[in-house]
């Protein structure tokens, strides 16, 4: 049997499937694209061919979009992605005592003890320092992506830039540019920027104690590892799937809630070829105007959510005993 | 004269209460909506604080509804509230509407003389007589004090009720009713049958619900529209919470305050981390803290409008009383530019956080 797990992301939306003894059976990393509904199908169209939707034994979603991800596949548990991100972390390493996760639009410290999370802090306005402002200035300077990191390895000195904001970042780094700084010397420095950024902003006020995971898609960067491990003075640890935690943390919280149950709502893979649309509008019921978003499929509507006083049938109830799993 | 005032959590209620009771003709703008938001986002300073834009949003849709005279009740407190009057008085007369304010402050700011006069300015439309003057004051009391015990009970019962949701659907009935009613004594008549029936509710004293203390700043933690309408998703979840702050402690707490008897128990509690007033609600949201978890509170949300002074200075006190007590506190902070997914995510978060240390402490005993 094989456990299903949907991290529905700002800019990615990952897939993993994992199988009896948690390990990781297959894995897809797609974009979002502003289009959540097309990513899962895009996924899910990938998945049909070599699963059958009767292997799955849970299905379970987190990330920005899990709510319109779990009305669409079905899933037994719906959770927010701290909590999946540390039972990912957790299922890894028992001895983890703090993780640093930078997502495409956030980034993330969540503070473990005795394998519980004791404390943890999100980015609340600004984005610098997030996978989606490095994946602008690689686009920027010409270089891969992939290839971001490397480049701030082979740097022997940093140029400081200021990365307190993303917008004066970016000119500082043009302005670096234009006093003839070679390349890898400003990428480097940009990292060491939103390190320090990380340091001051989010993890302002939490002790970071090792062991570190360092997870998300940012930890592709080698360079914001290297500037991480400069900065704290201990080597920090990046998991074999950095990129999919999310989705193994909602896969084996699906697990655990479907057992308890004993079944799962896993609508199957078919729902790849189906026609799916959501559509939102603004309940004039009170004056709460709440923005209900409405998901049909083949003409036919599968859910609400959105509305606050229950009339639209909005799943918040079901959330909530998820919550309770 | 068509009186109006801005909202704030229930205070709608009392003030409809005190205005039928006075037979002065009012206007009560819609409750706070993503309209009234963006009215007020759009003619505010942008660094303003966001009850101010949501209030501006209020006049403006209460004056398209008729209303010319502006109740509100300002502060000589060191936090930007005490400026909210004059800098809307100006904007008012700026964006071209012609508008009498009235406001209300503390006689010790403004001389009792002032208070009077001002008092008189709503009291003499009236054309009651003295005693039912005073009467429709003590019933808008009444109805304040009945709609936040009703609200507090709805709130802690939240955790306890057998069916699921009977909580929330009873408060929201009760706030529906009690707005179309027509006199202050149907009102009370209203509020005291709903509260009946919260007392009756079949709830499970067995159950042991995950308990909150909302604490943070006043006007954001009473306001639903704020704060993403926190305390209904606590109810949703199952959980009690309890929240000191409200207008019926306002008024208690502004008339015993020449007494220096108000609020004993927090000032009390605060002292060992925030010894003085160091304006808006700080001391109150330090002291609520301590007693929360002294109460055995499984832990506090602070909210806060974003650039909120007293209150970033809390924030900051808080990690050690988190660390003294061993009491999670997570601070959020609201603003009209603030998304509702990272929001939800965080209190989720932060309810999983409680449920797993309660599971931890259990299992290791």
């Amino acid at each position: 049997m094989f456990y299903l797990g949907v991290d529905v992301g700002s800019v990615s939306t990952d897939l993993v499937l994992l199988d009896n003894n948690m390990k990781v059976a297959e894995k897809i990393y797609l974009r979002t694209k502003g289009n959540p509904i097309k990513a899962i199908q895009d996924g899910f169209k990938l998945l049909k061919d070599k699963f059958d939707g009767s292997d799955i034994a849970a299905a379970g979603t987190t990330g920005s979009g899990r709510m319109i991800a779990s009305s669409i596949i079905g899933a037994d548990a719906v959770k927010n992605e701290i909590t999946a991100h540390a039972t990912a972390a957790l299922e890894i390493d028992q001895d983890v005592r703090t993780i640093i996760e930078i997502g495409g639009q956030d980034s993330k410290i969540i503070v473990l003890n005795n394998g519980i999370v004791s404390d943890f802090a999100m980015n609340t306005v600004c984005a610098a320092g997030t996978g989606s402002f490095l994946d602008r200035q690689a686009e920027r300077l010409d270089i891969p992506i992939e290839k971001f990191g490397d480049y701030a390895l082979k740097a022997r000195t940093s140029v400081r830039i200021a990365g307190r904001c993303a917008v004066f970042a970016e000119s500082d780094m043009i302005h670096k540019q234009q006093l003839g700084y070679n390349q890898s010397e400003i990428i480097r420095g940009l990292c060491d920027a939103l390190v320090r950024n990380y340091l001051n902003n989010i993890a302002k006020g939490k002790t970071i104690q090792p062991k570190v995971l360092f997870q998300g898609g940012v930890a592709a960067n080698i360079g914001m590892k290297k500037a991480f491990e400069n900065a704290l003075g201990f080597e920090i640890y990046v998991p074999e799937h950095f990129n999919m935690m999310g989705a193994i943390g909602a896969a084996i919280i699906a697990k655990k809630t479907s057992e308890k149950v004993g079944k799962t709502n896993f609508r199957g893979f078919e729902l790849a070829n189906n026609n799916i649309m959501s559509r939102s509008f603004e309940c004039e019921g009170c004056s709460n105007k709440c923005e209900v978003v409405k998901i049909h499929e083949n003409n036919s509507i599968i859910g609400y959510f959105g509305d606050r006083c229950g009339k639209w049938g909005s799943n918040s109830t079901k959330s909530a005993n998820d919550l309770l799993a | 004269m068509k009186a109006t005032f801005p909202h704030m959590g229930n205070v709608y209620l009392a003030v409809k209460a005190l205005l039928d009771g006075l037979g002065i003709d009012y206007v009560i703008p819609p409750k706070n909506n993503k309209t009234a938001l963006d009215i007020g986002s759009l003619h505010s300073p942008e660094e303003i604080c966001l009850p101010y834009k949501i209030m501006i949003g209020n006049y403006v849709q209460a004056v398209e509804q008729g209303a010319d005279t502006i109740i509100f009740v300002g502060s000589c407190g060191p936090c930007r509230l005490g400026e909210y009057c004059e800098l809307q008085i100006n904007l008012m007369k700026k964006l071209g509407y012609n508008l009498n304010f009235i406001v209300i402050d503390y006689p010790k700011d403004i001389g009792i003389k002032e208070l009077f006069k001002r008092i008189n300015e709503i009291s003499g439309v009236s054309n009651k007589k003295a005693h039912e003057k005073l009467n429709a004051l003590l019933n808008a009391i009444q109805v304040i004090n009945l709609i936040d015990k009703i609200e507090e009970m709805a709130h802690m019962y939240a955790g306890y009720e057998r069916n699921k949701g009977e909580c929330k659907s009873l408060l929201n009935k009760c706030k529906n009713e009690a707005m179309q009613s027509k006199t202050p004594i149907e009102m009370i008549k209203i509020l005291k049958n709903y509260q009946q029936k919260l007392k009756y509710i079949s709830i499970d004293i067995n159950k042991n619900p995950i308990t909150i203390a909302i604490i943070g700043e006043i006007y954001t933690v009473i306001e639903p529209y704020s704060n993403f309408y926190i305390e209904e998703k606590l109810m949703d979840y199952g959980i009690s919470s309890r929240r000191g702050l409200s207008p019926s402690w306002w008024v208690r707490n502004a008339a015993l305050s020449p007494l220096k008897i108000n609020s004993y128990k927090i000032r009390k509690n605060a002292k060992k981390y925030l010894s003085i007033p160091i304006g808006g609600h700080a001391v109150e949201c330090i002291g609520e803290a301590v007693t929360a978890s002294n109460e055995g509170f499984d832990g506090a949300i602070q909210i806060f409008p974003m650039g909120c002074m007293p209150e970033i200075v809390s924030k900051s006190i808080l990690p050690t009383i988190s660390k003294d007590l061993d009491f999670p506190v997570m601070s959020l902070v609201v603003d009209d530019m603030t998304g509702e997914a990272g929001y939800i995510t965080r209190i989720e978060a932060f309810i999983d956080l409680l449920e797993r240390r309660r599971e931890d402490v259990l299992s290791r005993c």
